[in-house]
C-alpha cells in the first residue's frame, strides 16, 4: 500500500527512520541534491497511508553508445515494511523510466556479502555480470557484484553476458 | 594590465602551465594547504605574472586562514581583469569560501566586457547571478548569453528567471506585477512554440509551470493531451493530469482514470485516496442537478465513474477479489475500504449498510494482516472511526484473537509478530492509560519475559544488522515503564528501562529505535555520557545533525559536560556553514540540468536549513560556552561575541525536528504526528524565547567588550547600546514572565524534554546581569554614591544566587529526574557567575589608567579601584562556596531502590546504569568547579 512520488528536499527532514538502518548510507547532502537536480525522475520515494517515508530508490541514465543505461545508487526500503514487495515496486519504477530513457540495460552494485538483497534481485531478473574487486572500502575492503538487467532495446541481449574475470573498481565506468 | 603585457602571457604554452599548476591542484584537494603554498611559490617565481598561480595562492591562504593576504591579492588580481577560466573559477572558488557572492559577479561582469564573445564566460556570469539570487540581473543576462548563442537552455533561463521574479521576487508581494511577469514569461515561451522549436522535456515543463501559475488549467491539460504532452516521456503522465483536472473539478475524469490505473494496480494509496475523494465530489454534483441519471455506463466496471459510496463499494470489493500480485495479497483495496467508510463517517452518514460493525472492519484486516509489522501503521489512522468504549472493546478482541494468555507464549514467529501488534493497537486505543502501578508492572513483567523468551526462540541465527522480530516487546515495555516513572514522579522505572534497553541492545546491537529512546531516557536523568556513548553509535551526520539534533545535541548543554559539547556544537556550526555556502551550487545544478521544477524546492529547503532554529540556537551555546570557559581577557578580546553576525531572522525560525523517527503508540498519534501536537507547537515558542533571553548575555557582553575596546571619542555609541541592550533584556524578561510558559508535558515520549527557558528563568540571569552591568555603567560616570549601591545591589545578588544555588541542589531530592534538573539549574548558576566574573574583569580594565592624564578623575578612579576589587573578592568568595556546595552535592550518594525490580526481570545486568549515570554527574561536577576554580584565578 504506497503512495510513489518524487523526492523533495524535505523529505530529508523526515527520512531517519529508513536511514540510521544500518545497511543505509546518509550521504552528504550535496550528493542528494545532484541526483534532485539532474535525474529527479529517478528519485522516488515509497510513503505509506499514514505518511511515513518507507523507502526510496535513487537512480540515474548515463553511458554512451550501447552503454546508455540506468543505474541504481541507492535503494533502501524501513525495516517495518520490508517482505511487502516494496523493493520490487520501486525497482519496476526505475525500470520504467530506463525503458523510456531507451537505454539498453539497468545496473546496480551490491556487496557480495549482502545475500538478501542479491537474491531479490535475482528473482527481479538480474544477473552477476561481473565481480568488482574490493569496490567497497572498509576493513577490510569488500567485493561488490556488478548486476544487470537487459531492457528491450537490447534486443540480443548482449548487455548481460557475464565477464569471466572480475574487475578493478578503476576499471568500472 | 596593460594588452602587450596579457599577449605576453598567452605565449606561455598552455601544456606547460597546466603541467606546473597542477601540482597545486593536487594538495589543495588532498587539503595540504602548506605544500600548496610553497608549490604556489615557486610557480609564482618562475611565472610572476601567472594569474592563475596568483589566484591559487589566494585560495590557499585563506583556507589557511589567512584572509587579510589572501584579499590583498584578490583585489590586485581583480584590477588585473583577467579573463582566463582557470583564474576565473580559482577566484570564484575562494569567493564562494569566503561568502563574497556579489564579488563574483564583478569578476564576470568584467570579464564578459573584455571578452564580449565568450559563452563559457557569460554562462558564469548568469551562475554568479544565480547565486546571489538576483532574478533581474539573471534574465538580462540569460537574454544577452541566447542572443549570442541562439540556444533553447539559455531562453529557459531567462524565462524562469521572469517567474522567480513573479513568485519570489517583486511580484510577490504585488500581485498586478506578478501577473504581468507571467504574462511576459508565457509570450515569451509562445514565441517558442510558434517557431516550433520547443523540444526537450524540461521545456515543456517550464511551459506547464507557465500555465499553472497563470491558472490556466484548461490549456495545461490541452497541452498534456497535444503533440507537447508526448515530450513527457518521464513526467508521471497520468498523475501531472489529474492534479489540473481536480483543479478544474472534472470529478468524473478523475474518478475514471483512477479506476484504469487502480485495475491496474490495486496498491497505489495516492490514487485511492483521489478515487473517493471523487466519488464523494461526484454524489455532491448528483445532489446538486438531481435527476440526472449517470447513463453513460457500458459493460466494463473501469468505463463508469462511481458517484456513490454503494458503486465505490462495490469497486473495492472487485479489487478484492481480483487479488494479490506477485505473490503478495495486495493492502490496497482492503484499506480503501477503512477510507471510503471515514469519509462516509465524516459525513455523517450511516455506514451500517455498507459495512456492518466497524470493529468487524479491524478485525478482518488484523486476521489478514496482523503477521506483518505495517498492520498497525496501516490501522492507525482509522482507529478514531471508533469511539472510546469500541476502541476498549477491539483491544479485548484483539488479544483474544491472538489467544496469548498470562501465562502461555507465542507458539510461531507470525503469532508472535500478531502477538505484537494487537498489544501495539490495544496501547494506541488507549488501554494502557489509567492503570494502577501494579497493573503496569504486571504488564511490564509479561513483555519483558516476552521478550526475553522470543529472543530466545526467534532471535538466533539474525545478522548483526538485523532487528530481531521480539524487539518491539523491549520496546514497548520501555515506554511502559516511562508511564510508571511518571505515575510514580520517580526515575527508579526509568534506571530499569535502560537496563531494558542495554540487554536489548546487546542482543540487537543495530536497533536504533532502542539506541533512540535510551538517549531520550539518559537525558531524561542528566547521564550525558551515556547519552553520548548511545548517540555515537547512532552515526549522526549531515543533515541529521539538525533534524535528530534536538535528541541530543540540544541537551548536552544542561548536562555540565562542557568538554563535550564543543565538540558536538563545533560539528554542528561546521555543517550549517559549509552546506549553506554549498546551496548555492544546488541551484546552479538546477538551471544546469534545467531542472526548473525543483528549483522552488531547493530555495525553500536553503531558507529551512539556514533558519533552523537548532543552528541559531547551538551558536548562540557555542558563543556563551567560549565565554564561560574564558580565562583571559585577551581571549575575551578574540571571542565574535555577535550571534550568528547579528543575522538571526526571529521571524523565519524553523523547527526542522523529525520527531516521527521516535516509534510511539500513544492514543495521540492517532489523530496527528507528533510535529502538529499542541506541545511542539508550545515548545517551539518557548525555545525560541528562550534564545531571544540567551541573546541578550550576548548583545550586552558584546557591547561591554565594545566598551573597553573603543577610545573617549567613541565609547559614547557604545554605552549607549550597551544600555539599549541591557533595558531590551529587562523588558523581554519581565514580559516572558507575565507570559508564563507552562513547560510541555512528559508523558509523551516523542515529544523533545521541557524547553531551557523554564531553567533559564528560574536561574537568576537577568537580575544579576543587570546588577553588574549597571556597576559596569556607573564606572563610566561620576556618581562615586551611585557605584557604592551599584556594589550592594551585587553582593545581594550574589548572595541569592548561592542560596539558590544551594536550594536547587543539595536542598533537593536524590531522585535521578529531579537531579537533572537540579544540574541543569546548577549549570546557568555556573554561567551566570562565571560570565558575570568577566563583566568585573572588564570594569578592571575600566578603571586602569591606560595613559595618565594629570589629576583627571582621579580620586574617582581610585575609589573606583576599589569598588572593582570588593566586587572581585565578593565573586571569588562565591565561587568558593559555589565549589563547596557542588562536592557536597555529589558527595550525597543516591541510594539504589532498583536492585529489586531489576531482579525480578531477570536484567541484573553487569551493566550498571545507576553507576554510569553518578559518573557522568561526577565529570560534569569536576568540569562545572574547574570553571569556576579558572574564574577565581582570572580574578587574582
Amino acid at each position: 500500500m504506497t503512495t510513489l512520488r518524487p523526492f523533495t528536499c524535505d523529505d530529508m527532514y523526515k527520512f531517519n527512520n529508513v536511514n540510521l538502518d544500518p545497511l543505509t548510507e546518509t550521504y552528504g547532502l550535496s550528493f542528494y541534491m545532484q541526483y534532485l537536480a539532474h535525474w529527479p525522475e529517478y528519485f522516488q520515494v515509497a510513503e505509506s497511508p499514514s505518511g511515513e517515508i518507507m523507502g526510496y530508490i535513487m537512480g540515474k541514465a548515463e553511458g554512451i553508445g550501447d552503454n546508455w543505461h540506468g543505474h541504481v545508487t541507492a535503494l533502501t526500503v524501513s525495516p517495518y515494511f520490508r517482505r511487502l514487495g516494496l523493493a520490487a515496486s520501486l525497482m519496476n519504477f526505475l525500470e520504467e523510466v530506463s525503458e523510456k530513457k531507451r537505454t539498453y540495460f539497468v545496473d546496480l552494485f551490491v556487496r557480495v556479502s549482502n545475500k538478501v538483497a542479491i537474491n531479490m534481485y535475482k528473482n527481479l531478473g538480474y544477473i552477476v555480470y561481473r565481480t568488482v574487486l574490493e569496490y567497497y572500502s572498509g576493513d577490510p575492503d569488500e567485493d561488490a557484484y556488478d548486476m544487470r538487467k537487459a531492457c528491450s532495446r537490447d534486443t540480443d541481449k548482449k548487455s548481460v553476458v557475464p565477464l569471466t574475470h572480475p574487475v578493478r573498481p578503476e576499471e568500472v565506468d | 594590465m596593460s594588452k602587450a603585457q596579457s599577449n605576453n602571457m598567452h605565449v606561455l604554452d598552455t601544456a606547460v602551465v597546466e603541467r606546473r599548476l597542477r601540482p597545486i591542484y593536487d594538495w589543495l584537494d588532498s587539503g595540504n594547504n602548506k605544500k600548496a603554498l610553497q608549490e604556489c611559490d615557486k610557480v609564482l617565481k618562475k611565472a610572476p605574472n601567472l594569474h592563475c598561480a596568483k589566484a591559487l595562492k589566494a585560495l590557499t591562504l585563506h583556507r589557511m586562514g589567512k584572509g587579510s593576504e589572501s584579499r590583498v591579492i584578490l583585489e590586485a588580481l581583480t584590477n588585473e581583469k583577467p579573463t582566463d577560466d582557470a583564474t576565473l573559477q580559482a577566484m570564484t572558488l575562494c569567493y564562494r569560501e569566503m561568502q563574497e557572492l556579489e564579488k563574483i559577479c564583478r569578476l564576470y561582469e568584467t570579464a564578459v566586457r573584455i571578452d564580449p564573445t565568450n559563452e563559457e564566460l557569460h554562462t558564469h556570469l548568469f551562475m554568479s547571478y544565480v547565486r546571489i539570487s538576483d532574478f533581474k540581473l539573471q534574465q538580462q543576462s540569460a537574454m544577452a548569453l541566447y542572443k549570442l548563442k541562439p540556444k533553447n537552455p539559455y531562453y529557459c533561463w531567462a524565462v524562469m528567471s521572469i517567474i522567480l521574479q513573479a513568485t519570489r521576487g517583486e511580484g510577490c508581494r504585488d500581485p498586478l506585477k506578478r501577473k504581468l511577469l507571467l504574462s511576459l514569461a508565457e509570450r515569451m515561451f509562445d514565441k517558442l512554440l510558434t517557431e516550433n522549436k520547443i523540444d526537450a522535456e524540461q521545456e515543456v515543463q517550464l511551459y506547464v509551470m507557465i500555465l499553472d501559475l497563470l491558472g490556466k488549467q484548461e490549456e495545461v491539460v490541452a497541452v498534456l493531451d497535444g503533440p507537447l504532452g508526448a515530450k513527457l516521456q518521464c513526467t508521471n503522465f497520468g498523475l501531472v493530469k489529474m492534479t489540473y483536472l481536480k483543479k478544474m473539478q472534472r470529478w468524473k475524469d478523475v474518478n475514471l482514470i483512477c479506476k484504469s490505473i487502480l485495475a491496474e494496480s490495486a496498491d497505489r494509496w495516492d490514487i485511492w485516496k483521489e478515487y473517493i475523494h471523487s466519488v464523494f465530489e461526484l454524489m455532491y454534483q448528483q445532489t446538486q442537478t438531481s435527476g440526472q441519471e449517470n447513463s453513460d455506463g457500458g459493460d466494463n466496471i473501469v468505463e463508469t465513474a462511481d458517484d456513490t459510496p454503494e458503486k465505490a463499494h462495490e469497486f473495492i470489493c472487485r479489487m478484492v477479489e481480483s487479488g494479490a500480485d506477485n505473490g503478495y495479497v495486495l493492502r490496497g483495496p482492503f484499506l480503501a475500504r477503512f477510507q471510503l467508510c471515514s469519509r462516509m463517517s465524516s459525513r455523517g452518514m450511516d455506514t451500517n449498510d455498507l459495512f456492518g460493525d466497524e470493529i468487524e472492519l479491524f478485525m478482518e484486516y488484523f486476521r489478514k494482516f496482523g503477521h506483518k509489522p505495517c498492520c498497525v501503521s496501516d490501522l492507525r489512522i482509522f482507529l478514531n472511526l471508533l469511539l472510546t468504549p469500541k476502541k476498549t472493546e477491539l483491544s479485548s478482541r484483539l488479544m483474544k484473537d491472538v489467544g496469548i494468555s498470562a501465562t502461555s507464549v507465542p507458539q510461531s514467529e507470525a503469532q508472535m509478530q500478531r502477538h505484537i501488534c494487537a498489544v501495539q493497537l490495544s496501547r494506541l486505543c488507549g488501554s494502557h492509560r489509567d492503570l494502577s502501578p501494579e497493573h503496569l508492572k504486571a504488564l511490564i513483567t509479561a513483555l519483558t519475559l516476552h521478550y526475553q523468551h522470543g529472543y530466545q526462540t526467534y532471535g538466533r541465527g539474525l545478522l548483526s544488522t538485523d532487528l530481531a522480530p521480539c524487539d518491539p516487546y523491549a520496546l514497548l515495555a520501555a515506554h511502559l515503564l516511562y508511564d510508571l516513572a511518571q505515575i510514580e514522579q520517580k526515575s527508579d522505572a526509568v534506571v530499569v528501562a535502560l537496563a531494558l534497553l542495554e540487554r536489548l541492545l546487546s542482543n540487537s546491537p543495530s536497533n536504533f529505535h532502542g539506541k533512540l529512546l535510551a538517549v531520550r531516557l539518559y537525558h531524561c536523568l542528566g547521564g550525558g555520557t551515556k547519552a553520548l556513548e548511545m548517540y555515537s553509535s547512532l552515526d549522526v551526520k549531515h543533515l541529521q545533525l539538525d533534524s535528530l539534533g534536538y535528541i541530543h545535541c540540544a541537551r548536552m548543554m544542561t548536562t555540565g559536560l562542557f568538554t563535550l559539547c564543543t565538540n558536538l556544537f563545533d560539528a554542528t556550526l561546521k555543517f550549517f556553514s559549509s552546506n549553506y555556502k554549498d546551496s548555492s551550487d544546488h541551484l546552479t545544478f538546477s538551471y544546469k540540468f534545467g531542472s526548473f521544477t525543483k528549483l522552488d524546492e531547493f530555495m525553500d529547503f536553503r531558507e529551512r536549513m539556514n533558519n533552523s532554529l537548532h543552528y541559531a540556537t547551538v551558536g548562540v551555546d557555542r558563543i556563551v560556552l567560549k565565554l564561560v570557559e574564558c580565562m583571559s581577557l585577551d581571549t575575551l578580546y578574540s571571542i565574535t561575541i555577535s550571534p550568528k553576525e547579528d543575522k538571526i531572522e526571529w521571524n523565519c525560525l524553523r523547527d526542522n525536528h523529525d520527531l516521527g523517527v521516535f516509534l510511539s503508540w500513544d492514543p495521540e498519534s492517532i489523530e496527528n504526528a507528533p510535529e502538529d501536537w499542541q506541545e511542539s507547537k508550545a515548545l517551539f515558542e518557548q525555545d525560541v524565547r528562550f534564545l531571544r533571553l540567551r541573546t541578550s548575555i550576548l548583545w550586552t557582553m558584546a557591547a561591554a567588550v565594545d566598551i573597553v575596546k573603543s577610545l573617549d571619542g567613541d565609547r559614547q555609541r557604545h554605552v549607549e547600546a550597551l544600555r539599549n541592550a541591557l533595558d531590551q533584556w529587562k523588558a523581554l524578561h519581565q514580559k516572558t514572565l507575565s507570559d508564563n510558559f507552562p513547560p510541555i508535558q512528559q508523558n509523551l515520549l516523542p515529544l523533545p524534554m521541557p524547553s531551557r527557558l523554564h531553567g533559564s528563568l528560574a536561574a537568576p540571569y537577568c537580575p544579576v546581569f543587570s546588577s553588574f552591568l549597571d556597576f559596569f555603567l556607573s564606572m563610566m560616570g561620576n556618581d562615586s554614591h551611585h557605584t557604592m549601591e551599584c556594589v550592594k545591589c551585587i553582593e545581594e545578588e550574589l548572595d541569592k544566587l548561592t542560596d539558590f544555588l544551594r536550594d536547587a541542589t543539595i536542598k533537593k531530592s536524590n531522585d535521578l529526574m529531579a537531579r537533572r534538573k537540579s544540574l541543569e539549574l546548577a549549570v546557568n548558576c555556573v554561567e551566570i557567575i562565571s560570565i558575570t566574573s568577566l563583566i568585573c574583569v572588564l570594569c578592571g580594565e575600566l578603571v586602569k589608567p591606560v595613559q595618565v592624564k594629570k589629576g583627571k578623575k582621579k580620586s574617582c578612579d581610585t575609589k573606583n579601584k576599589e569598588y572593582v576589587f570588593s566586587v572581585a573578592d565578593k565573586l571569588k568568595k562565591e565561587m568558593n562556596n559555589f565549589c563547596d556546595i557542588l562536592q557536597d552535592w555529589i558527595d550525597a550518594n543516591p541510594e539504589d531502590h532498583v536492585f529489586n525490580m531489576l531482579e525480578s526481570l531477570n536484567l541484573n545486568s553487569t551493566e550498571n546504569i545507576l553507576e554510569k549515570i553518578h559518573y557522568s554527574y561526577k565529570i560534569a561536577n569536576r568540569e562545572m568547579q574547574l570553571i569556576l576554580k579558572t574564574k577565581i584565578k582570572l580574578l587574582t
